[in-house]
């Protein structure tokens, strides 16, 4: 048979050409999905599904909470598509990250010392974003969370990992709302019973269990359960601290040359011991977003060192845990086995050490 | 064995027929006198369901499309007697009104609205259990028309008139792998290959059967959709590399998603026997009442693994089986039986 070829055309948007990973083999049997902004995705999907349904009329103001890059992608979409935009966030969002929302035409709520103390982040949070919604009377909120289609938003990636690679044995993805890891792992496991979705987790974080507490990795792990995090998908849970993620994070520009963000890193750290603890699995890492965001950090020596960030060494193996509660150190796992989380959580915490 | 256009006169006793045209005009009549006709014979093969069916992405919209499983098993064979001078078109039998419809259809795109005459149609495909008795009847009729004419229509042509008479029609004139929006007959995704070599163990599960036309089409939830997009992104892989397992899984996860709409009774188990006996996957007709076990026909062990097949799905009082092969280049001598 003869190959055709496509001849290649101009994306017709900036949020087309960068929507998609790339695809990369890092070592014989894995794989990154490699985003320029994985959180464009579900932003453009949630807002043009809005737009079909008849949520989303020309004018209506987009309003919702995020202090991370679910916003720029809203803020890019939104650009784009012409909507405007309200952005309530905590002190998480730097300034350049606030300059660039701005930049794009968002308008960014912070909120501020008196309400954090007196209420809590998330919660001070959702207040600001009700007080907000009810001045405004018509609008539209994303939801990123709570609306099912945050996770739907993802079969574009299952289809291009299935197109370029097959079926794929097991997906090592980095959890915060819990939409591509619920999302991609669905999909891939509708063509692959067998296929294992293994979730990367920080420390101080309650998507899985562990104790609740300050979170120094940020961009994954939660301190709310999102509706949209399905737990029965997950067969092993991993746990990361700062400093490893972020050393394993400079590891991945230095040995692969892809210059990623911290959840990355720590997505790149359980995949590859995974690969190599299953050489006949074709392994894929989720890296969702890029390095420039993080250059005076994660990327700092001096800002790693300041902060007391830099590990004494990097841990080869994970310590295997018998219960979510006890997570602690510098990287744990727990084999979750598609249970419920109640399920998980009910069991008495170190009963079974 | 006769394929294709066959031209007057004598049928095959049993028509297992690929869809082929050719074109030359066959002219009967009177010297001088009387009128004559043109008359013509067309025959296409049935199908045996899909391996994907569900909701896909074309051009920014979101259609209904199926990618066919052809079975050669089973066809139907149309003969055409059509005359300027006779008033009107009849079929026969009387009921198969969507094949006349196809000639009309035909007929006018051929710029021969003013023809009359005389369709006759003759098969051996199960009405009702999504074989495809109906596309099978009508793409036949439309290549006798197109034999008896010496006209020749592009298979995107005859797909769109077929769909325009059937409601929901199977790409049978297509001799290669195919995204096809049943309903508007057109081409979704052209695979440029060859349709695969996978032994089917088929059965059925109702012997009532059902009207596949007045069945609800099925209302898909943005996950299957999105998912569709996943089976999708797979389908061109093992298209390009002919990686019969992938297609297994294709056929399988649509099937699964199928059941919310159409149950294959004991779908469970019968999973359980494909696992049992190594099939590929287990396929179904997604408007029909029957199902069926992928194998590697290249595998040595093949016969050894169809036989348990038979022999399990026989156990779940499916004893209505048959086998063949689905790839193009198997004819129906290659034909056993279970």
């Amino acid at each position: 048979m003869p190959v055709t070829y496509a001849s290649r055309k101009p994306y017709r948007s900036v949020v087309d050409s960068h929507v998609l990973p790339k695809v990369v083999q890092l070592e014989g049997n894995l794989y990154g999905a490699a985003f320029h902004l994985m959180k464009l995705l579900p932003a453009d999907f949630i807002l043009k599904s809005a737009e079909a349904g008849g949520e989303l009329l020309p004018g209506t103001t987009v309003v919702e909470t995020t202090s991370g890059t679910f916003g720029l992608g809203l803020a890019m979409v939104c650009r784009l598509r012409g909507y405007p935009l309200v952005l309530v966030g905590d002190p998480a969002i730097d300034a350049p990250l606030r300059r660039r929302l701005e930049a794009l035409g968002a308008r960014v709520s912070i909120v501020s010392g008196a309400e954090l103390r007196t209420s809590g982040v998330q919660q001070a949070r959702l207040d600001r974003l009700a007080r907000i919604q009810s001045r405004l009377g018509t609008y539209f909120t994303p939801g990123q969370y709570d609306n099912p289609l945050n996770p739907v938003s993802y079969g574009a990636v299952a289809e291009l990992l299935l197109e370029s690679l097959g079926p794929v044995d097991a997906l090592v993805c980095p959890v915060g709302s819990g939409g591509s890891s619920s999302g991609i792992g669905s999909f891939l496991r509708s063509l692959n019973p067998a296929m294992r979705l293994i979730g990367v987790d920080t420390l101080g974080s309650v998507l899985f269990g562990a104790p609740a507490g300050a979170r120094r990795l940020r961009g994954l792990g939660n301190g709310l359960l999102p509706k949209v995090l399905d737990h029965t998908l997950f067969d092993e849970v991993h746990w990361l601290d700062a400093p490893t993620a972020f050393a394993t994070t400079r590891e991945l520009h230095s040995g692969h040359c892809l210059y990623m963000g911290p959840t990355s890193g720590a997505a790149h750290h359980v995949a590859r011991w995974y690969a190599r603890e299953h050489p006949d699995l074709k392994v894929v890492a989720l890296f969702p977003d890029e390095g420039h965001r993080y250059t005076s950090t994660v990327y700092s020596d001096t800002w790693l060192r300041r902060n007391d960030l830099l590990p004494p060494a990097l841990p080869g193996a994970p310590r295997t845990l018998d219960h979510p509660a006890q997570v602690d150190g510098a990287w744990s796992h727990y084999a979750w086995n598609r249970q419920r989380h109640e399920d998980v959580t009910r069991q008495a915490a170190g009963g079974a050490a | 064995m006769e394929m294709g256009v066959s031209r007057r006169g004598v049928l095959p006793d049993n028509p297992r027929p690929t869809a082929l045209a050719e074109s030359e005009p066959h002219e009967e009549g009177h010297e001088g006198a009387g009128p004559e006709a043109l008359v013509g014979i067309g025959t296409a093969p049935s199908h045996h369901g899909e391996l994907l069916q569900g909701a896909f992405e074309d051009h920014g919209e979101i259609r209904r499309g199926l990618v066919t499983l052809p079975c050669s098993l089973f066809g139907s064979s149309a003969t055409i007697r059509l005359s300027r001078w006779e008033p009107e078109l009849s079929v026969r039998p009387k009921w198969k009104t969507k094949s006349l419809s196809a000639v009309r259809g035909v007929l006018g795109a051929l710029g021969m609205e003013g023809y009359g005459g005389r369709l006759e149609l003759h098969g051996d495909v199960a009405v009702g259990r999504g074989l495809g008795s109906s596309s099978s009847d009508v793409t036949a009729a439309i290549l006798a028309v197109l034999s008896a004419t010496g006209r020749h229509l592009p298979p995107e042509r005859i797909a769109r008139i077929a769909a325009a008479a059937e409601v929901a029609t199977d790409p049978l004139i297509f001799d290669r792998m195919l995204l096809f929006a049943q309903r508007e007959g057109v081409v979704i995704e052209d695979f440029h290959r060859p349709a695969p070599s996978l032994e089917v163990v088929g059965f059925a599960f109702d012997d009532q059967g059902l009207d596949t036309l007045s069945w609800p089409p099925a209302r898909y939830t943005s996950w299957e959709i999105e998912c569709f997009r996943a089976l999708r992104g797979l389908l061109r892989r093992a298209v390009e590399h002919g990686h019969l397992a992938e297609l297994g899984r294709i056929a399988t996860a649509s099937a699964r998603i199928n059941q919310r709409f159409l149950p294959v009774p004991r779908f469970e188990r019968v999973l359980d026997v494909a696992a049992e006996c190594g099939a590929l996957g287990v396929q179904v007709a997604h408007s029909g009442t029957i199902a069926g076990l992928l194998f590697d026909a290249r595998r040595p062990e093949l016969e050894r693994q169809a036989a348990l097949a038979g022999r399990r799905l026989r156990e779940l009082h499916f004893s209505d089986q048959w086998r063949y092969n689905a790839g193009s280049d198997n004819h129906a001598s290659d034909v056993r039986q279970p």
